[in-house]
């Protein structure tokens, strides 16, 4: 039995209503509970600002396409190397660090919770690999379903039931927590040499089109009763003019869910874009935050662009391609069989770049016109538009509208008359900052009740202890020291264990992977369905049984199991 | 002048490698003590060799460095060497001479994989064979060897030269297949034969002496030129990614 209590934290804690309150927090075997015995190891937080540990809703740290991304950029393996030290391995890398680099560094910055953004079903096994690999946070991993076969037939035959059993029957065997589309429609296009342009346009020899595949499946997603919402990268990425494709694509959803959102649109910033070429490329944050103003059934993440050298990685395939026509770089294409594909590019965003100058801007100010925080999740869409590392940065940002001024006149001149950003005066406090790093996340992706995102009794005893007096510092003035914060954390503790003190990660971890089994009943049950034995056996280069992913490549796990209406 | 001899010690497991990238030139004028890794343990560098050292030099330039006895597992000999001359009797293990800007590494027998990676000047002279990837870059890199000389006096292996964005890599035997794929610029000779040269050259120069077998179709010929009173083949490509590459061979053979 191990116990801590944490005394004289300044907590918030938006879940359970605290904001700013000076409390003791007691945990007993990893479990925040009222109270501990004299016994208790005591660590003095001095009144800093104590949260929830953070949670990433969207990042891109274990797979297939990550691990290529690291194959094919030596020159960001050399970027960030750190020896062996004391509990920690060697790491290596910068936007597509080691899994231990990964770890070290998001605990260091007081997160504990990850979602793998971007898993494609057949190669699972890779990420569940490295998921071992990940050890300072649990771990979860979006499934991406945007061109698999089977459910695009069941779309074009009109049976959502049957949308949501293959989902179903995915998830279970690659054991993954959430449904991912990644450019529905699309990336199948592009395994014919195609895209889509917008929502109405149909997926070649499927006669459906991206609009029926989201509607489709955010019905299905709710049938199966999935913790989180359907999580979606909207088709037409990084193209001037899409925003209107976006708009039309969140105008698709209806209110499903009275727990949550029933749509987590993903990395907006990349589908806000006005103009009809580079040459007139423009902010649309505005209509686009609008939207998600007037509807609470969406909830949205930044996709912030910070400048810098980063790694682009997705499973849209054409857009990559699209960068790849521009760049004239290195350039990785993939295709998953009859599910998805990918592509990798490494990127460089400079300040003096219009184009890049604008995506920096749309980001902060999707942030900032977004009124509700919990509709609107800070993030970077790591490593695409930056690492993670750069998140106190973009916090700061957020929180002052002195750094943002500073900042914006280091940009292209030209960028002033693009962007609404200079007119925004909101500045974020500490709470809605802790909303947009961890209380929303935990709530949008349904983890709330597994005790994630917050310290009330009873909740997972993940806490980030960062070094600043949120009582006494204003971040308006001093933003230097909330990015020194929120960089380094004093302590990081994950279930109940110290797990990183001042930046240096203390012990081995051992951390969970969270998957979701909905019960299907058998009439539902894909393992029995002729059609889908079939499709297996024809097209897929692995036998059916020979598919799901074995429990062995999970150690420590949950399985959040759903009462599906099939 | 500064001779430093490095006789290898009788070892009882020697496959384990032997991380030597502080086996430089310059680091021998530091005084510090010089670490070498063996497997998962750093060692001081006389647990290794012994070591002797003749003379004095204030600069690198003045400092020669003899490795003798079984090197064939000692890893990246040279690394990051920018003066100096660095004798290696035998055998010496991969990475020899790893970005390597200046100076000479002379090999009296063969070097393992990645001799000269991403080499930037100097010069690496090698008497028996080289393995795969000699005077290449690294795996994902955009540009290989930028400068310098590499000399093979036998056999190179393949992907020989593979990205190679200037300096000369001379190879007196044969290399393998995909001899100076991706090559930016600089020039690559082969006095034997190899396999599939030059595949998505963009630049610089490929003369092959030899027979190139399966020469690929995307090089157009140009017509003949004469060198050392012998007609060869030019052919300009890889034309499938617009390259304005220059290769010269002897002759070649096609696949079926």
């Amino acid at each position: 039995m191990s116990e801590i209590l944490i005394k004289n934290a300044y907590v918030i804690d938006p879940i359970s209503g605290v904001n700013g309150e000076t409390m003791d927090i007691a945990i007993r075997d990893g479990r925040i509970v009222e109270d501990v015995g004299g016994g208790a190891e005591v660590i003095d937080a001095r009144g800093a600002l104590t949260l929830p540990g953070g949670i990433d809703s969207h990042t891109h740290i274990c797979g297939t396409k990550v691990n290529f991304g690291r194959y094919m950029s030596p020159e960001d393996m050399r970027a960030g190397r750190t020896a062996r030290h004391g509990y920690m391995h060697a790491t290596s890398g910068y936007s597509v660090p080691t899994t231990y680099g990964n770890s070290y560094r998001y605990s260091r910055m007081g997160y504990t919770t990850l979602l793998e953004g971007a898993m494609a079903p057949l190669e699972a096994r890779h990420t569940h690999e490295e998921f071992l690999y990940t050890p300072l946070q649990d771990t979860m991993a979006n499934a991406l379903f945007d061109g698999n076969w089977s459910i695009l037939e069941a779309i074009r035959d009109g049976d959502t039931k049957r949308v949501a059993a293959i989902i179903g029957w995915f998830l279970t065997a690659v054991k993954g927590f959430a449904v991912k589309l990644t450019n529905p429609g699309g990336t199948e296009a592009w395994g014919w040499g195609k895209d889509v342009t917008c929502i109405h346009n149909p997926v070649p020899n499927f006669e459906v089109s991206p609009s029926e595949i989201i509607t489709a499946v955010v019905k299905a997603n709710e049938m199966l009763r999935l913790p989180h919402s359907v999580h979606l990268h909207c088709n037409n990425l990084g193209k001037p003019g899409n925003y209107t494709c976006t708009m039309g694509t969140l105008g698709l959803i209806p209110d499903l869910n009275k727990k949550r959102q029933t749509l987590y649109a993903t990395h907006v910033q990349f589908h806000s874009y006005g103009g009809s070429g580079w040459s007139d490329f423009c902010s649309k944050s505005e209509p686009v935050a609008n939207v998600v103003n007037m509807r609470p059934q969406i909830v949205i993440d930044m996709g912030q662009v910070m400048f810098g050298k980063t790694t682009t990685m997705t499973a849209d395939g054409p857009m990559e391609f699209n960068l790849y026509r521009l760049h004239h770089d290195k350039w990785s294409n993939h295709d998953v069989e009859l599910e998805t594909g990918s592509g990798i590019i490494p990127v460089l965003y400079r300040r003096k770049n219009l184009v890049n100058a604008v995506m920096w801007a749309i980001g902060l100010e999707l942030g900032l016109l977004v009124k509700d925080p919990w509709q609107c999740i800070m993030a970077t869409d790591n490593p695409n538009g930056a690492p993670f590392v750069r998140y106190p940065e973009v916090i700061a940002l957020l929180m002052s509208k002195k750094y943002r001024d500073e900042e914006f006149a280091t940009v292209h001149p030209d960028t002033e008359s693009r962007v609404p950003l200079p007119a925004i005066e909101r500045e974020m406090d500490w709470y809605e900052i802790a909303v947009m790093t961890r209380a929303a996340q935990a709530k949008a992706l349904g983890i709330v009740d597994i005790g994630k995102g917050h310290l009330g009794v009873g909740a997972e005893a993940d806490v980030a202890i960062y070094p600043v007096r949120a009582d006494e510092v204003d971040p308006a003035v001093d933003y230097r020291k909330v990015i020194e914060a929120f960089g380094k954390t004093e302590y990081t503790i994950k279930r109940g264990r110290v797990v990183s003190r001042r930046g240096e990660c203390l012990v081995d971890g051992n951390n969970t992977t969270i998957w979701v089994k909905p019960k299907i009943s058998e009439e539902y049950n894909m393992a029995n369905d002729p059609d889908f034995i079939a499709k297996f056996d024809r097209y897929y280069t692995v036998r059916m049984s020979n598919y799901p992913v074995q429990d062995e490549y999970l150690k420590r796990n949950l399985c959040i199991e759903t009462e599906a209406e099939l | 002048m500064m001779r430093v001899s490095l006789a290898v010690r009788p070892r009882k497991k020697p496959t384990i490698p032997i991380e030597a990238e502080t086996i430089t030139p310059a680091s021998f004028l530091e005084g510090a003590e010089i670490q070498v890794w063996r497997g998962n343990r750093e060692l001081p560098l006389d647990e290794v060799f012994a070591v002797t050292i003749e003379g004095a030099a204030d600069r690198p330039e003045d400092v020669e460095i003899v490795l003798s006895g079984d090197t064939s597992r000692m890893k990246r000999v040279g690394e990051y060497m920018d003066a100096g001359r660095i004798v290696i009797d035998g055998d010496i293990g991969m990475h020899c001479g790893n970005f390597m800007s200046g100076g000479v590494i002379e090999i009296g027998g063969n070097a393992d994989g990645w001799l000269g990676r991403e080499m930037q000047g100097g010069t690496i002279i090698c008497r028996g064979n080289a393995a795969d990837y000699c005077a290449a870059g690294y795996r994902g890199g955009r540009k290989g060897m930028t400068g310098g000389t590499v000399e093979i006096f036998g056999n190179a292996g393949d992907f020989a030269a593979e990205n190679l964005a200037g300096g000369t890599v001379i190879i007196h035997g044969n290399a393998g297949d995909m001899a100076g794929v991706e090559l930016h610029d600089g020039t690559l000779i082969i006095k034997g034969d190899c396999r599939r040269p030059c595949g998505n050259m963009s630049g610089g120069v490929c003369v092959i002496y030899g027979i190139a077998y399966d020469m690929l179709p995307t090089f157009r010929k140009m017509g003949t030129e004469i060198r050392d009173g012998r007609e060869f083949l030019s052919f300009t490509g890889d034309i499938a990614n617009r390259g304005k590459g220059n290769l010269i061979v002897k002759d070649c053979t096609y696949q079926d």
